[in-house]
């Protein structure tokens, strides 16, 4: 078994470095976090910086991970040069009101990040992130009437992309108990959107399809601190301020949305070696972003959980809860479960972490619940 | 392979798949934007439209109408055999000929379309001279066909025999036509009638000599009209040459000749044989004639008449819409005359280039059929032709209307034009506007 393990270890390693830096180089479409039908109404679901191990927290470690984008101050405690990924598949059931239920499933890699210390102080590190994702496709069925007849159609408006964040960041520890960290974020990303109609009588009527390609354009930089308070507790601080959104097609701007401001802080306690706690809570003010969209709302997010156990083979859980930005009346929540495992390897040079999480989302007319499994790989070659 | 492993290749396996499209919940959980169609009749847009004659004459037709309809038309085809050998040497090397003598022939037309209502369908046969030609017409070959025919064959009772039985016969024909379908027909007179998969009849009528007599100074060729008769639907249309060699009209004589023997006391001999000959010269000529050409639309009749309309596409049709359907729209100046049964289709057809009457015909086209009697609108369904000219722009937008085939029937469609305003052409077209991506 321990060969085995040392066996995958070694092509992990090797797989891994090629896949962060291939992903580095030119993050792909699939770069999506989570798809929700609560995101179609208004700008896209908004993504998770967080890494696996992060995750399967409920997020409430993600402001002390190194490797979740939430903060830049974390890197400061990359003391290597380090890789991770993150990827997850979902199986999502949505629950309209008074309509049929559907099974959805998709595959994303939602974060990675790389990092490495430019001096003793000094971490610099990147990577990229979901900030919104815009994939989803509606089937919608009806009757109109052409040329005086009755004529059954079906409409089909898909995208497939997302909003993507590139961020290079760094960190410093200007104290021992203190770092400080920041990030200039460029946003990016494209969608692929195709509208399609067919008739039920084809031989009179053509289908017709409209296809485009959506690019994504916008700024953002970000601010955060750990303050280790005493040896076991520690505080952490994030703010982060995006420009406009503005989307494209073909060169020509068709979109331009405010996009929020994000801020948070966390708490981390150690009892122990081989306990932790986190939680942490998080605003954005989605609806200051777009005053005049009725259908946005301002989100306040909170997350508790724990990682139990060596730092080797550790067990984590945690509880999330919050809100959604968008959604047409009440403000959609959110509340999910998660649990994981990690395991070290290659002598501490490897870490794949796994993870499940349960969501439910409830809104206004659709109740959407979410099994993700994830896996995350972290690398130090 | 360790658990980690199994764990990586299954959650690889689950990417492969992907499901991201849901019945939509509108409009709580759709995009903003729909698809939006529009419906629009473009009653102005055609215009400079005209039409042209002399494409095809009757002759050059792939097909020939016999139709009786006292009172409406009087539609006869007729044709004219290549030349059959009346002597031949009885051996080779000879110069000296010996004389055929005819036992009987058997003439087989094809039967391209006529009206399965229609009861005790008969067709006639008169003789012609064999000087007939194109400059023929209807009033000087009458004489002919009001002379009492030579022979009738009885189509209607010929498919309601019942197949024969002998094995003999049904061998021998089935080597004639082995595509045919359905048993040998055959009746008492001896004409047979074979079914082709495409419901059109081959009739192969027995003539005798005193029917059809070989006349050495007519070098053996024959003419030959016809006229078409029944209770009601009076009407069919028979193959001409000008669709393939060897489908029009064919004379399959059957003869003997003796070879004399002048060397021996052995008795001569007779040598039995056959020789197919086909059409040298097939029309049709029909009475009232077509109607000269006026301020309408004219289509088909014979010689044949095209009408060329052009569209002065709008130019937002060009761009930021698709076309999904697209339908001409034509008002008859009156229903057409005829025989119930001789429906006919009229094509709209792009041109590659506008030229007048001398446009020549493009690739893109569809067609609808037109009846007899009817005073319906015509709507021809044009959304391939349209959506291409919407989509280039360098296209000439224009289309010739044509009956088809052309000049195959005497059978005319007349529309009002775009000089009647009120029932003018006109182009129906739906359209999807362009959605609006980009906006949440």
């Amino acid at each position: 078994m321990k060969t085995a393990v040392g066996r995958l270890g070694g092509w992990a390693v090797r797989v891994g470095v090629l896949v962060a830096v291939f992903l580095a180089a030119q993050p792909p479409n699939r770069l999506t976090a989570q798809d929700s039908q609560f995101g179609i109404k208004g700008l896209g679901t908004p993504g998770r910086w967080e890494s696996v191990r992060a995750r399967s927290t409920g997020g409430a470690f993600a402001p002390f991970d190194a490797f979740s984008p939430l903060t830049d101050a974390s890197l400061a405690d990359a003391s290597r040069m380090s890789a991770s990924i993150a990827g997850g598949t979902s199986w999502r059931t949505i629950e309209p009101t008074g309509a049929a239920q559907a099974s959805l499933r998709a595959t994303r890699f939602p974060a990675l990040v790389i990092a490495g210390p430019l001096t003793r102080r000094i971490v610099v590190g990147g990577g990229f992130a979901t900030y919104l994702d815009r994939t989803f496709g509606v089937m919608i069925q009806d009757t109109i009437n052409l040329r005086g007849v009755q004529e059954p159609i079906t409409d089909e408006i898909t995208s497939d992309g997302a909003v993507s964040d590139l961020r290079l960041a760094a960190a410093a520890r200007l104290h021992r108990r203190l770092a400080l960290g920041f990030g200039f974020h460029m946003l990016t990303g494209s969608s692929r959107v195709i509208a399609t109609r067919t008739f039920a009588d084809s031989t009179n009527y053509r289908t017709s399809t409209a296809r485009d390609e959506v690019a994504y354009s916008g700024t953002g930089g970000s601010a955060s601190l750990l303050l280790d308070v005493t040896r076991d507790v520690r505080l952490a601080g994030w703010l982060r301020s995006d420009s406009r959104l503005r989307a494209d097609i073909g060169g020509r701007q068709v979109a331009e949305n405010n996009l929020p401001l994000t801020y948070g802080a966390g708490l981390q306690w150690r009892a122990g070696t081989q306990a932790a706690f986190a939680g942490t809570v998080m605003w954005r003010n989605w609806r200051a972003a777009s005053p005049a969209d009725s259908n946005s709302h301002d989100t306040f997010n909170w997350s508790v959980g724990a990682e139990l156990g060596s730092l080797g083979t550790p067990i984590r859980f945690g509880v999330r809860g919050g809100q959604l930005p968008f959604g047409v009346g009440n403000t959609p929540s959110e509340v999910g479960y998660s649990a994981g495992l990690g395991r070290q390897f290659s002598g501490g040079r490897g870490r794949l972490d796994i993870g499940l999480e349960r969501l439910e989302r409830k809104g206004t007319g659709l109740t959407e619940r979410v099994w993700t499994f994830l896996v995350g790989l972290t690398v130090r070659p | 392979m360790s658990r980690c492993g199994w764990l990586v290749l299954l959650v690889a396996a689950a990417a492969c798949t992907e499901n991201a499209t849901a019945p939509g919940v509108c409009p709580t959980f759709c995009p903003s934007g729909s698809i939006s169609i529009q419906d629009t009749i473009f009653a102005a847009i055609i215009g400079r439209d005209s039409s042209f004659t002399g494409y095809l004459q009757g002759y050059q037709s792939t097909l020939m109408t016999a139709a009786d309809s006292p009172g409406v038309v009087d539609s006869r085809p007729f044709f004219t055999s290549q030349t059959m050998i009346t002597r031949l040497a009885p051996k080779a090397g000879d110069t000296t000929t010996v004389p055929l003598v005819v036992d009987s022939l058997r003439l087989r037309l094809i039967v391209a379309r006529r009206d399965k209502q229609a009861t005790n369908l008969r067709l006639k046969l008169f003789p012609l001279p064999v000087t007939v030609d194109s400059t023929w017409d209807f009033a000087s070959l009458d004489p002919y066909f009001t002379a009492p025919p030579v022979d009738s064959v009885s189509i209607s009772r010929l498919l309601a025999t019942a197949g024969t039985t002998d094995t003999a016969i049904t061998r021998f024909w089935r080597t004639v036509c082995s595509a045919c379908i359905d048993s040998v027909r055959v009746d008492s007179a001896g004409n047979v009638l074979l079914m082709q998969a495409d419901s059109s009849v081959i009739v192969y009528v027995k003539l005798d000599t005193l029917e059809a007599p070989l006349s050495a100074p007519d070098s053996g060729r024959l003419g030959f009209g016809f006229r078409v008769a029944a209770d009601s639907f009076a009407s069919l249309s028979l193959v001409t040459e000008q669709t393939s060699q060897g489908s029009g009209a064919q004379l399959h004589w059957y003869y003997h000749y003796t070879i004399p023997d002048t060397v021996s006391t052995k008795p001569d001999s007779v040598v039995h044989a056959d020789r197919v000959v086909s059409t040298r010269f097939d029309s049709f000529v029909f009475n009232p004639p077509s109607v000269a050409l006026d301020s309408n639309l004219t289509v088909g009749g014979v010689p044949s008449a095209r009408s060329l309309l052009r569209v002065a596409l709008p130019a937002f049709l060009h761009d930021s819409i698709d076309l999904v359907r697209a339908t001409l729209i034509l008002v008859p100046v009156s229903p057409v005359r005829g025989v119930p049964s001789d429906s006919f289709a009229i094509e709209g057809r792009n041109v590659t280039t506008d030229l007048g009457a001398k446009s020549p015909l493009g690739t893109t086209f569809n067609s609808t059929f037109v009846h007899i009697g009817s005073a319906d609108t015509v709507r021809i369904e044009l959304t391939n032709l349209v959506r291409a000219w919407t989509l280039d722009t360098t296209q000439v937008t224009s289309l010739f209307l044509r009956q088809l085939p052309e000049a195959a029937s005497y059978t005319q469609a007349r529309f009002y034009s775009s000089r009647a305003p009120a029932f003018r052409p006109s182009l129906h077209v739906t359209y999807v506007k362009r959605f609006g991506f980009g906006a949440p």
